[in-house]
């Protein structure tokens, strides 16, 4: 189910929240469970016993590691465990990929398997990990109640695209959490403007990137266009969903990591990565490049570990060449700017944002590209190197026509737009006036929202595939 | 601050609760007179559909299509995106001063080989060995006159027209582009005025030889006429009033419906009332009509392969004819052709708009 659908607006989530709210206290993560398993069953049915093993697993394997007292015992729970889990992840996810290379090495057809990715298991298997694993270290107690545990990993907001929440992050609130007013208008805010981010803006700019990739008039100009639209989508789809993610939780009283931190306006790559899919890089960092060593084993084994984590954060995003590619770019520019960039980086205001920019852009055709050779092809196109004018009637008329929801886009995409309104705030009578036209903007702009969402088709959301 | 929550919480509340309510519990409309479509029903729910997503697929299209104040809500969002975010046109429809089109491009050449293609079929099976003449006239949709004024997205129709005549070298072609203008069009529909192409129909008749004699009288229907992009652009456009030419030799014409197999008026005042209008033209769809006009000097006989253009068109080149036949090849396969028409010494004109030639694959 999608939240930006009317099923989930109109139907799902009014009927969810008044079944969470009339149930007594003790009842309330049961009520998240079923409505969650729900939520999932609408999309995959099939898949819920798949991602109900993996939670069952998970849970056993969190006992048997904080109740063995032997080292060896431990690790080989956690073991078993993550091979289990990832080993879903990767027949499901990763399968056909390993078989397409495979024939395409050795010249043979061996067939592709007929298996459906299900939905978010990318993102419940992260978090199952991250539970094994701090119950392993020690850093969280194994939880006894099952239905507990299932609530958390299950729970529909953050089930399909994220943010990872570790269960470290949530532990507390999984028996001892607020619902209050505060948390529910704060959640409800948040979860409206996700939703306007998703259909406002990111919706129509993907119409943008399909209307670019039908075109038989494309030209150098209209390739940039492409770039820049689908560099905003992205960023609106995602972090759209990832606001209305961490909206409902809000409203059922749970407090989840931000993802998001207006990444466009970094002036490093390294920056771009502390404020873009936060709860994805530091999964990585806690679970894979700490692990691996770090930087505490020399610099050589520093560059490799940093290769690993971008190679598995490009394949995770994704179980195709041009998704390795984009993590190892990221890599390279790491540690370009790791050894000697970012100092000068540091230094400029305008500059170093504009070859950030850039350098995402690029990145972000790349990762949009049905394969390596697509990619190649755009970015050679949007230096002149393609057959294609520089200038085209079709860009000249889309550009003109998307014009308002790209300014939108790309204000939006800054922090502008929420320091103005900070800094309003900050004088009495602007904050009063703020603080009462607010109800009547959100329902504005939800009658907005539903008039776009009546008058258009199924629409999802770009990180449902990953 | 708690205040401020408190009322926000409750007026979302509010908000979700009474739309979800109306959701939930608004009974079913079966049609939709804007969208000229069916409407989804509450689909069928068993184990079977659940486990398979179609209840879910079914289920979605069920609560947009059922969604309550739909119509109002569709007009929001098309003055929201023509008026908010400055967008030149809503699901592709866009206006001009008054007039409403929906953008066709670019110029499809599969397309337009396609169309020519199909005609080569009937003139190689039906026409080839026959003594009939053969003449080909393209219809200019709207955006012909509108899209370079409007700065929406247009084509060569020039390079449509050169590739069709190229592919129908066997038709002569008889150009009307410099007849019509704009106003010759509804402002909410995507056809002509049938008051309006009295000279169209004049240069066909005279280049096949078939001059039309009858005086012609403009009468018009009562109440407005709301044209397929008036529901489709879900704008508050002004109605259009539908018109017809009339003239006391229509009287003694017998048209016959054979995909129905039963008589029909020229007009058709019942279809007129009804949900398109523009359907009173020879009743509308039909894959083959036939008109006769027992009043004609002379023995001519016209066939027209035809779309809806061709109906309002029709019964004035019916003044120049004993019999029109129109054949609408979208509906029924050309092939049975021989079982109604005896292809002989008739003038045969293959009269289409460029959105049907655009866009071919209904032709079959």
């Amino acid at each position: 189910m999608l939240f930006s659908g009317i099923p989930f607006l109109y139907y799902y989530l009014p009927l969810a929240l008044l079944l969470y709210f009339i149930a007594p206290k003790k009842l309330r993560n049961t009520v998240l469970l079923i409505a969650s398993l729900v939520f999932y069953g609408w999309g995959e049915p099939k898949y819920v016993v798949l991602m109900s093993a993996s939670i069952i697993i998970g849970y056993f394997a969190g006992l048997m590691i904080e109740a063995f007292k032997k080292p060896a015992a431990r690790k080989a729970v956690l073991i078993a465990d993550i091979v289990i889990n990832l080993g879903f992840l990767a027949y499901f996810k990763y399968t056909n990929f390993f078989i397409e290379n495979f024939n395409s090495i050795f010249g043979l057809s061996v067939p592709l398997l007929k298996i459906a990715l299900p939905i978010g298991i990318s993102f419940y298997t992260f978090q199952i990990l991250s539970y094994a694993v701090d119950v392993y270290r020690g850093e969280v107690r194994a939880q006894r109640n099952i239905i507990n545990l299932a609530a958390y990993i299950s729970f529909f907001p953050q089930l399909i695209a994220g943010p990872i929440v570790r269960y470290s992050q949530i532990e507390a609130e999984l028996t001892e959490r607020k619902e209050s007013f505060d948390n529910f208008a704060c959640g409800m805010q948040r979860f409206v403007l996700g939703l306007g981010k998703k259909i406002l803006i990111a919706n129509l700019l993907g119409e943008l990137c399909d209307v670019f990739r039908a075109s038989g008039d494309k030209s150098v100009l209209f390739y940039w266009l492409y770039a820049l639209s689908f560099a905003l989508h992205i960023y609106f789809d995602f972090s759209g969903y990832s606001d209305m993610a961490i909206g409902l939780g809000r409203m059922f009283g749970f407090h989840f990591p931000e993802n998001f931190d207006y990444p466009y306006v970094s002036k490093s790559i390294t920056e771009f990565w502390r404020r873009w899919h936060m709860s994805l890089g530091t999964w990585f960092r806690d679970y894979v490049y700490i692990p691996l060593g770090g930087n505490r084993h020399g610099k050589a084994r520093q560059i490799l570990n940093i290769f690993i984590v971008w190679m598995l954060t490009g394949f995770w995003h994704g179980a195709a060449w041009n998704f390795i590619i984009w993590g190892l770019y990221f890599a390279v520019l790491l540690l370009i700017e790791k050894l000697f960039l970012l100092k000068y980086l540091e230094k400029s205001k305008i500059l170093s944002r504009i070859y950030t920019f850039l350098l995402l852009v690029i990145s972000f055709v790349v990762f949009n590209a049905a394969d390596m050779k697509e990619a190649f092809s755009y970015i050679a196109a949007m230096f002149g190197a393609g057959d294609v004018p520089l200038v085209s009637q079709e860009f000249l008329y889309y550009l003109k026509d998307y014009a308002v929801v790209l300014v939108i886009a790309c204000i939006g995409a800054t922090p502008l737009v929420k320091n103005t309104f900070l800094r309003l705030r900050e004088n009495r009578i602007c904050g009063m006036v703020i603080d009462y036209a607010t109800p009547v903007f959100l329902v504005g702009l939800m009658l907005v929202m539903t008039a776009f969402l009546v008058d258009g088709s199924f629409n999802p959301f770009l990180y449902f595939r990953f | 601050m708690k205040n401020k929550n408190i009322i926000l919480s409750l007026v979302m509340v509010v908000f979700f609760g009474v739309m979800s309510i109306l959701a939930w519990f608004k009974p079913a409309d079966s049609f939709s007179d804007a969208e000229r479509r069916k409407l989804a029903q509450f689909p069928d729910l068993s184990l079977k559909t659940v486990m398979s997503g179609r209840f879910m697929k079914d289920f979605e299209s069920y609560t947009l299509d059922q969604f309550p104040l739909r119509d109002g809500f569709r007009s929001l969002k098309a003055n929201f995106a023509l008026h908010v975010f400055n967008r030149s046109a809503n699901n592709d429809i866009y206006v001009l001063d008054g007039h409403a089109s929906k953008m066709d491009y670019p110029l499809n050449t599969d397309s337009v080989h396609r169309a020519g293609e199909r005609f080569n079929h009937v003139y190689e099976k039906f026409l080839k060995n026959s003594d009939t003449k053969v003449y080909l006239s393209v219809i200019p949709d709207k955006n012909y006159y509108m899209a370079a004024q409007s700065g929406a997205l247009t084509y060569d129709y020039g390079k449509l027209i050169e590739q069709l005549k190229a592919d129908c070298g066997f038709a002569k072609y008889i150009d009307i582009f410099d007849l019509l203008e704009l106003d010759d069009y509804y402002k909410t529909d995507a056809h002509w005025m049938q008051e309006n192409i009295l000279p169209v129909a004049e240069k066909l008749a005279k280049a096949m030889g078939a001059p039309i004699t009858a005086e012609f009288s403009k009468k018009t229907i009562p109440g407005d006429f709301y044209g397929v992009y008036y529901g489709q652009s879900a704008l508050n456009l002004s109605p259009d009033r539908i018109s017809y030419l009339y003239s006391p030799e229509m009287d003694g014409y017998i048209v016959h419906d054979y995909q129905n197999d039963k008589d029909i008026p020229v007009y058709n005042m019942d279809k007129a009332a009804g949900k398109d209008p523009y359907e009173m033209f020879l009743s509308g769809p039909l894959s083959l009509v036939t008109i006769e006009n027992p009043e004609a000097k002379g023995n001519r006989e016209l066939v027209i392969f035809r779309d809806s253009f061709g109906s309002s068109i029709a019964p004035l080149l019916a003044s120049g004819y004993n019999k029109i036949t129109l054949v609408d090849i979208r509906y029924m396969n050309p092939d049975v052709l021989g079982r109604y028409i005896d292809f002989d010494s008739q003038d045969v004109l293959f009269l289409y708009s460029t959105g049907v030639i655009n866009n071919s694959e209904t032709i079959k």
